[in-house]
């Protein structure tokens, strides 16, 4: 096992390198403004963006620019400064990387427990209202945006601009201090970011758990007259979530590099607004830290799926 | 499927239909649609009803404390007066610093002396400029000392360097010593001379002394105090945007040391009093204790309701048309509008045939249907429809022919939907008896890739068809469409899909020359000419009113105006008009210069 884990972990070093690399070339080949003319105000000469070019160090050679930035990177932990506000990246990065982490941490934890509790009761009542129920509600919460489905709630249940003034407003989760306060700010965020991982898990478990069912162990474990209840969790459930782990390790890991759309409806500051903000402005050097950390978690999370699976399925060995 | 459950499935598709319908509320989209028929009224045809008079609003003897939260869809550029350039970083930078000269919100065409004690002397020659500066002007902590000459001439140094990378040194290269690339460090601009601590002497190399004087008005003009920047300024780029110091009545919070703990990049920025500010020496009533800006309010609907629907809250920008129509039409005392201050237009080559016929160009603008155009953007309550270029509250603008503008029967108020005998006309005389353009060939435009230029885009393209010319659309990333195309006069791009010129200070020579001025054409560089026109009348007549200062240099360019007009180089397509919201219980007074809500004048009720 140790071997393997060392062995996935220089498999994402090496994962990262690709990235950047790969990041590198996507900004500088397809066409998205040039930083310099972008910095030098109206109607610069070429001087001047010539100047400017080179204070930033765009005008060395490809491969130049990028040995400096990974030269910086491995050795200094430095990602950059900010081309369009002079903010060291690593700065702006790990100053919102907190708020992604305890958005999508509560949102996974609502997402798993509901997701995992109506699969359960879907598939256990299976064809009755209750299964058709919540599958059409699973269905409606797939088929509706994140955008859409933070905007519906704020104007119904927000307690600035909402109908039924509830729960605080976007913009609220920034002013909230102590734990307690930012994560009541978060429960709309939590619920809307939910709604769609929630309705698949529900769905996945569903027909996994009912395919499970069906096996023979299952026929075994009720012919010796185990109660229903042990069938269905310590046999059933525990087979046909396996997939759902892996889902939900992949899912955490990709909504770590930002959840962009619930940040940006509910003005949270986490790390997918700052990557929509770098993209928009064509900041390649916050563009480029943000996507690693993306990389990076989604690589950690995968190995830690991996891991969890030889502890579900003693099948598994590495 | 039995009918039981086909009753359930109707009946839940129904009830998620209502849903939809409930959650998506008004019509969001009725602005873009609505044309609200044609006005030809002298004023601006584009007046919300209702709305608050902003020099009314700031006539008012407001409450003295409170605070302000600003909800600002993004954040500033830059706080570091030498390096900022756009409107988020001016909303900040004229409440806490103290230019030469600035304005007042009453009047957005005449600048009052502020950190200067009077008006600038000029030469006879036009090559030199005296200011005098204010006495009992400090700075505030950790600082804590009178502002000398000394702190202006060190701004000017600074902003030429490339540590600190001012973006408009084109306004100031007249300066002897100017550097024509940035300097590596900052250097000594011989040019600025100060033989004492309340003198500053500025030489220039030409007769250029009244554009330069009207360009004092801009941050570079703020102090900057050398012995405690130098340090900040030696690194490249400079810090010193987040150890800055004020002079003006707000301070963007520090703490001891001078960190900027109240400017969080992308989040907020705090403002509070400046402890050394003198009212005495300041005609800013600064009513407020405090302004909490938050720069990340991105969804602007919901910004919107929130500072419509709470306290305290004002809104940085427009909001979206949807609410803007509300405004008008429904909530009325919640809001101020005043012009941009700039001008929007289609730029068309007058390099490349046929447009290079000005009755073609004519013959465009005829047909051109400015209201759809303008519907692009958001509609009849956000911009008004020009008739030259020198936009509304601008100095010129009335010589100009105001609102009516010259007059020429090819861009007046009588047709702003376009008029297609007009414009046959002007094709017949050019040369084409069908009265539209018989040809083949397609010509490029470039536009960005994103509302509400691409909407724009597409309307010129249909614009462009009616009189038979076709239309290669090519869309592009907005930062791509100037720098990589519309500015490069290789690519050969026929008409560019929208560009905007707005005033960096309150002088037609910056809003005329740089645009169509056929001098200004580089050999080499990006091209702010995008029409390449080159009009020998015109270029003498600019070179001619340069030189001119009062009354008679609003007439000589107001006469360029309508020269330039007459040419027909490009559509213009609007004069922006911004609209500002805030709460029920702020009395919002917005500055016509930067045409953002002025903080140094708001009060609370």
């Amino acid at each position: 096992m140790a071997a393997y884990i060392l062995r996935r972990l220089l498999w994402t070093v090496l994962l990262l390198l690709v990235i950047t690399a790969v990041t590198f070339l996507i900004f500088y080949v397809l066409p998205s403004g040039d930083p310099a003319a972008r910095r030098a105000g109206r109607a610069p000469s070429p001087e001047t963006i010539a100047a400017i070019r080179h204070s930033l160090g765009l005008d060395k050679s490809l491969p130049a620019q990028y040995w400096e930035y990974i030269k910086k990177l491995v050795l200094h932990f430095d990602f950059g400064q900010s081309y369009v506000n002079d903010q060291p990246v690593k700065t702006l990065m790990f100053d919102r990387l907190p708020n992604t982490i305890f958005l999508v941490s509560g949102a996974a934890v609502i997402w798993f427990t509901a997701g995992v509790t109506i699969g359960i009761i879907s598939a256990v009542s299976r064809g009755s209202f209750w299964d058709r129920f919540l599958m059409g509600g699973a269905l409606v919460a797939i088929s509706a945006p994140v955008y859409w489905l933070g905007l519906v709630c704020l104007y119904l249940f927000s307690d600035d601009i909402g109908r039924w003034k509830i729960f605080p407003g976007a913009g609220s989760y920034q002013d909230a201090h102590g734990l307690l306060d930012k994560a009541w700010t978060l429960v709309m965020p939590w619920c809307v970011l939910a709604a769609a991982f929630a309705a698949i898990y529900a769905r996945l478990l569903r027909s996994n758990l009912l395919e499970t069912m069906n096996e023979d162990y299952i026929r075994t474990a009720r012919a010796k007259g185990l109660a229903e209840k042990r069938v269905i969790f310590r046999h059933g459930v525990r087979s046909a979530i396996t997939p759902v782990i892996t889902v939900l390790g992949l899912d955490i890991g990709i909504l770590m590099g930002g959840a962009i759309l619930t940040e940006t409806v509910f003005n949270i500051d986490g790390i997918g607004r700052l990557s929509y903000d770098a993209i928009q402005r064509g900041d390649l050097s916050t563009v480029q830290g943000t996507t690693l950390i993306l990389a990076f978690a989604v690589a950690m999370s995968s190995l830690i799926v991996d891991i969890m699976y030889a502890f579900l399925d003693p099948r598994v060995r590495y | 499927m039995h009918r039981s459950h086909l009753r359930f499935l109707l009946v839940s598709m129904l009830a998620v239909l209502a849903l939809v319908v409930a959650a998506c509320g008004g019509d969001d989209n009725d602005s873009s649609s609505s044309s609200g028929g044609s006005t030809t009224a002298k004023k601006s045809d584009a007046a919300a009803p209702g709305g608050t008079d902003n020099t009314k609003a700031a006539e008012v003897e407001g409450k003295k404390g409170g605070s302000i939260t600003m909800l600002a869809g993004s954040d500033v550029d830059f706080l570091d007066p030498g390096r900022s350039y756009f409107t988020q970083g001016y909303m900040v930078i004229y409440p806490t610093q103290r230019t030469l000269y600035s304005f007042k919100p009453q009047d957005s065409a005449k600048p009052v002396p502020d950190l200067a004690e009077g008006e600038p002397e000029i030469s006879a020659d036009k090559k030199t400029i005296t200011v005098k500066i204010r006495k009992g002007v400090k700075f505030s902590p950790p600082v804590d000392r009178e502002v000398t000459s000394k702190d202006i001439k060190y701004s000017f140094d600074r902003f030429f360097s490339e540590n600190v990378g001012g973006q408009y040194p084109g306004y100031f290269s007249s300066i002897e010593g100017a550097p024509a690339t940035p300097t590596k460090g900052v250097k000594d601009i011989s040019g600025i001379t100060t033989p004492d601590d309340n003198t500053l002497v500025i030489k220039l190399k030409e007769a250029a002394a009244v554009p330069v004087a009207a360009a004092l008005v801009m941050p570079v003009t703020a102090p900057v105090p050398e012995e405690y920047a130098k340090k900040f300024d030696a690194k490249n780029p400079s810090t010193y945007n987040t150890h800055l110091v004020a002079t003006g009545p707000y301070m963007v919070k520090n703490d001891a040391s001078g960190n900027a703990v109240g400017y969080k990049a992308g989040k907020s920025i705090a403002l509070v009093r400046n402890p050394n500010w003198d009212a005495s020496t300041d005609y800013r009533p600064a009513y407020l204790d405090s302004v909490n800006i938050r720069t990340n309010a991105s969804d602007a609907n919901v910004a919107s309701k929130q500072v419509l629907d709470g306290q305290s809250m004002m809104f940085d920008a427009n909001p979206p048309a949807n609410i803007v129509k509300d405004l008008a039409t429904k909530i009325k005392d919640q809001y101020t509008q005043i012009p941009s201050g700039g001008y929007r237009y289609f730029p068309i080559n007058t390099t490349i045939k046929p447009f290079d016929n000005v009755d073609v160009r004519r013959a465009v603008l005829a047909a051109f249907d400015r209201n759809a155009a303008r519907l692009a953007r958001g509609g009849k309550f956000t911009a008004d429809l020009p008739t030259h270029f020198l936009p509304p509250d601008f100095p010129g603008f009335e010589q100009a022919g105001g609102y009516e503008g010259p007059g020429y029967d090819f861009l007046s108020t009588k047709n702003e939907k376009g008029d297609m005998t007009i414009a046959a006309n002007y094709m017949k005389k050019a040369g084409f008896p069908s009265g539209k353009y018989t040809g083949n060939e397609e010509f490029l435009m470039v536009s960005a890739n994103v509302d509400p230029n691409k909407a724009q885009s597409e309307v010129a393209k249909a614009q462009f068809e009616k009189l038979g010319f076709k239309i290669r659309l090519r869309l592009v990333p907005q930062d791509a469409v100037y720098n990589d195309w519309c500015q490069v006069p290789k690519k050969k791009v026929a008409v560019c899909g929208g560009a905007g010129w707005f005033k960096d200070f309150a002088d037609p020579q910056s809003m005329l020359e740089p645009v169509f001025a056929g001098y200004t054409i580089p050999k080499s560089g990006l091209n702010n000419n995008m029409a390449q026109l080159r009009d020998d009348k015109v270029d003498a007549a600019m070179k001619k009113a340069a030189l001119l200062d009062g009354d008679e240099r609003l007439q000589a360019w107001a006469d360029i105006d309508k020269m330039i007009t007459n040419d027909a180089p490009a559509i213009p397509f609007v004069w922006d008009k911004t609209t500002l919201i805030r709460s029920n219980n702020v009395n919002g007074v917005a500055n016509g210069y930067y045409t953002a809500w002025d903080f140094a004048w708001t009060s609370l009720k």
